[in-house]
């Protein structure tokens, strides 16, 4: 699996995005998305598309962690969604592993299926974005990253919609990905 | 010895008892509010934010000790004669004690007491050791390769003391001289004795 | 002022101190601020390497400090702001918009809070763990900032809660406070007698609005009882699109 994660503020500007690649099941942490030349680009599209799903659920959902909110099939892509109270939204789009056997399409039936040999599909994480395993891991993750950005923006010098560039930060990202995804 | 334990005593007793109290948080949050402020109105000239600060906190000391002498029960002086007496007490425990007031002081401004070390061998001066500061919590400088250098977060501290110890006539120096903020492994400020100052009267203020 | 001591100076006598001083065992390396510890980062950290992401939140969430030293920082803060502003207005503006930011970092710690903890910071009579819901409607809004964010900032809950009764104003709402702690201790000069320095906490509310997604003005107003000389009026007008969406959500039954 291959994860992207954006922090947008209230207005959609980017605060703070890491790519990176499942660490469970043997996996090393490497992004390796479908289309490797353009992921950076397709990836940011592919979110900023989701959020007008987004916007919807914000105000019939209360809740802070919107769970799986939008799927992108053409890559493969799903995408989750957490909401701060203040407004920003931490967006996770992840990407399965294209399985040279099964032919992946956007539907969670072809994917759910175990059928596949390779590594990644004897985690359920890896091997289905939209199981309960997955929406829970992906919660404790969104919930570690809110903690950690809750630190950043309580700091009387950071103000709303500044670019979050401490290092300590992304280290604590991708501690939170190796640990939950 | 025992002064340390006196005073830590006292100002704990007088923190107990006889001080209102509210959210730190609030506290933490409106200072933080104050000093990114003024790195704004200042355009990020940190060395004036200092003195901004300092300056506030002089102000803030010299209200800080009258509060405190109220609360502490030797305010409540009848003539003016009982007023130089009890000013001369505070005063000679200063001396005597070197920090006493500091230390009780700082307890009832930040609920911190303060370790006092390295002393000259005068004793004209020393250095306070804050392990705890609520007013830097959950503070991050800014990352602008400068503010590490120049800013002293907590600055407004000097200024408290200065003006306290205005209050009962003792002129004093004070400086941060490293803070955690800055990435030293402590917070030191470095006090030094000016002069005592021989008229009666609490001094005006700038 | 005189030149400072640097530490050199600082550490050669550290010794000579009387008795006193039993302290000085306490790691003392001034040098470390001259050498950068971390060379990806900006910003160095001391040799133990905590930064504000090591310091756990809730660790000064029952801190409590002298209310002398808040309002003397206070009323320096309407001091300072009052010699940057022509007249009453711009200073209310003012501190008006520096408590919005602090709405903003508050709305945070609050849900924070109740979902890193049994006992929710947003509901006392709640006893499940189920984070708390973001605020979809104005009531709900309202109740957050009545109840949890005073019981944050002044450790009780405000006073009152009213809509206009007026039919022009529908988006009107007040939140009363009979003895706001910001005015406390200040005594606001004869010629400024319509200043309230509680423009401070109305622009936290409106720092908490916005957050929420409820763009709306908030202003202090003094309104004094006989009871109650400081009692302060927070009037909360919310915009146009909040309206339109609240009677949407309300079609849809959304709560």
């Amino acid at each position: 699996m291959s994860y992207y994660f954006t922090i947008l503020s209230p207005t959609d500007t980017p605060l703070f995005n890491i790519a990176f690649g499942t660490s469970k099941g043997g996996g090393d942490g490497i992004a390796r998305f479908r289309f490797p030349d353009t992921a950076q680009y397709m990836n940011q599209f592919i979110i900023h598309s989701s959020l007008d799903i987004v916007e919807e659920a914000q105000w019939t959902n209360g809740g802070m962690y919107l769970k799986h909110i939008d799927t992108y099939p053409p890559a493969a892509a799903y995408i989750s969604a957490f909401l701060t109270p203040s407004g920003a939204r931490f967006l996770l789009l992840h990407q399965p592993p294209q399985l040279p056997s099964a032919t992946p399409t956007g539907s969670s039936s072809l994917l759910n299926a175990s059928g596949s040999a390779t590594r990644a599909s004897s985690n359920s994480i890896a091997a289905n974005p939209t199981s309960p395993q997955t929406e829970e891991a992906v919660r404790q993750f969104m919930n570690e990253v809110y903690d950690t950005y809750v630190k950043t923006s309580m700091s009387p010098f950071y103000k709303q919609g500044m670019e979050i560039r401490s290092p300590v930060f992304r280290g604590r990202v991708t501690a939170a990905g190796k640990k939950w995804l | 010895m025992s002064s340390t334990t006196k005073a830590s005593r006292i100002g704990e007793e007088i923190w107990k008892t006889r001080v209102d109290k509210v959210n730190a948080e609030l506290v933490t949050l409106t200072y933080g509010t104050i000093v990114a402020q003024l790195c704004q109105d200042y355009d990020s000239d940190y060395q004036e934010v200092n003195k901004q600060l300092d300056k506030m906190g002089y102000n803030i000391g010299m209200r800080l000790i009258e509060d405190f002498l109220a609360k502490s029960g030797v305010g409540r002086c009848a003539n003016f004669r009982e007023t130089a007496d009890m000013i001369a007490k505070v005063r000679t425990s200063v001396i005597r004690n070197g920090y006493m007031s500091e230390q009780v002081g700082f307890k009832i401004f930040l609920n911190v007491t303060p370790t006092v070390t390295n002393w000259t061998s005068d004793n004209n001066q020393f250095s306070l050791i804050f392990d705890e500061n609520p007013l830097a919590d959950f503070v991050e400088l800014p990352d602008d390769g400068r503010s590490q250098d120049e800013l002293w977060f907590s600055n407004i501290l000097c200024g408290v003391l200065r003006g306290s110890l205005e209050m009962v006539q003792v002129q004093i120096e004070a400086h941060f001289v490293s803070d955690v903020l800055r990435g030293d492994d402590t917070t030191e400020m470095r006090v030094s004795l000016v002069r005592y100052i021989e008229d009666e009267m609490p001094p005006e203020e700038d | 002022m005189s030149a400072p001591p640097r530490h050199s100076a600082v550490m050669s006598i550290s010794n000579a101190g009387p008795p006193q001083s039993a302290s000085t065992d306490k790691p003392q390396t001034p040098q470390q601020a001259q050498t950068p510890t971390q060379p990806m980062s900006g910003l160095r950290v001391p040799s133990n390497r905590k930064t504000i992401y090591d310091r756990h939140l809730n660790r000064s969430r029952n801190a409590e400090l002298s209310r002398a030293s808040f309002a003397f920082l206070f009323a320096e803060m309407v001091t300072y702001a009052q010699r940057r502003v022509t007249g009453i207005q711009d200073l209310e503006k003012r501190l008006n918009e520096q408590g919005y930011p602090l709405g903003l970092r508050l709305l945070d710690l609050l849900f924070y809070r109740s979902t890193s903890t049994s006992s929710s910071a947003l509901s006392s009579s709640s006893t499940s763990s189920s984070p708390p819901n973001r605020p979809l409607r104005i009531i709900t809004l309202l109740h957050l900032i009545h109840g949890p964010l005073w019981r944050l900032l002044f450790q009780r809950a405000a006073d009152a809660l009213e809509h206009s009764v007026s039919a022009d104003t529908p988006n009107e709402y007040m939140i009363t406070d009979n003895d706001p702690l910001v005015n406390t201790y200040i005594s606001v000069p004869r010629e400024m007698s319509m200043l309230n320095c509680a423009a401070f906490v109305a622009g936290i509310i409106e720092g908490v609005c916005d957050g929420c997604g409820f763009e709306a003005k908030v202003s202090a107003h003094n309104q004094p009882s006989e009871m109650w000389p400081s009692r302060t009026v927070f009037l909360l007008r919310f915009g146009d699109s909040v309206m339109e969406r609240e009677k949407v959500l309300e079609r849809a039954g959304v709560k």
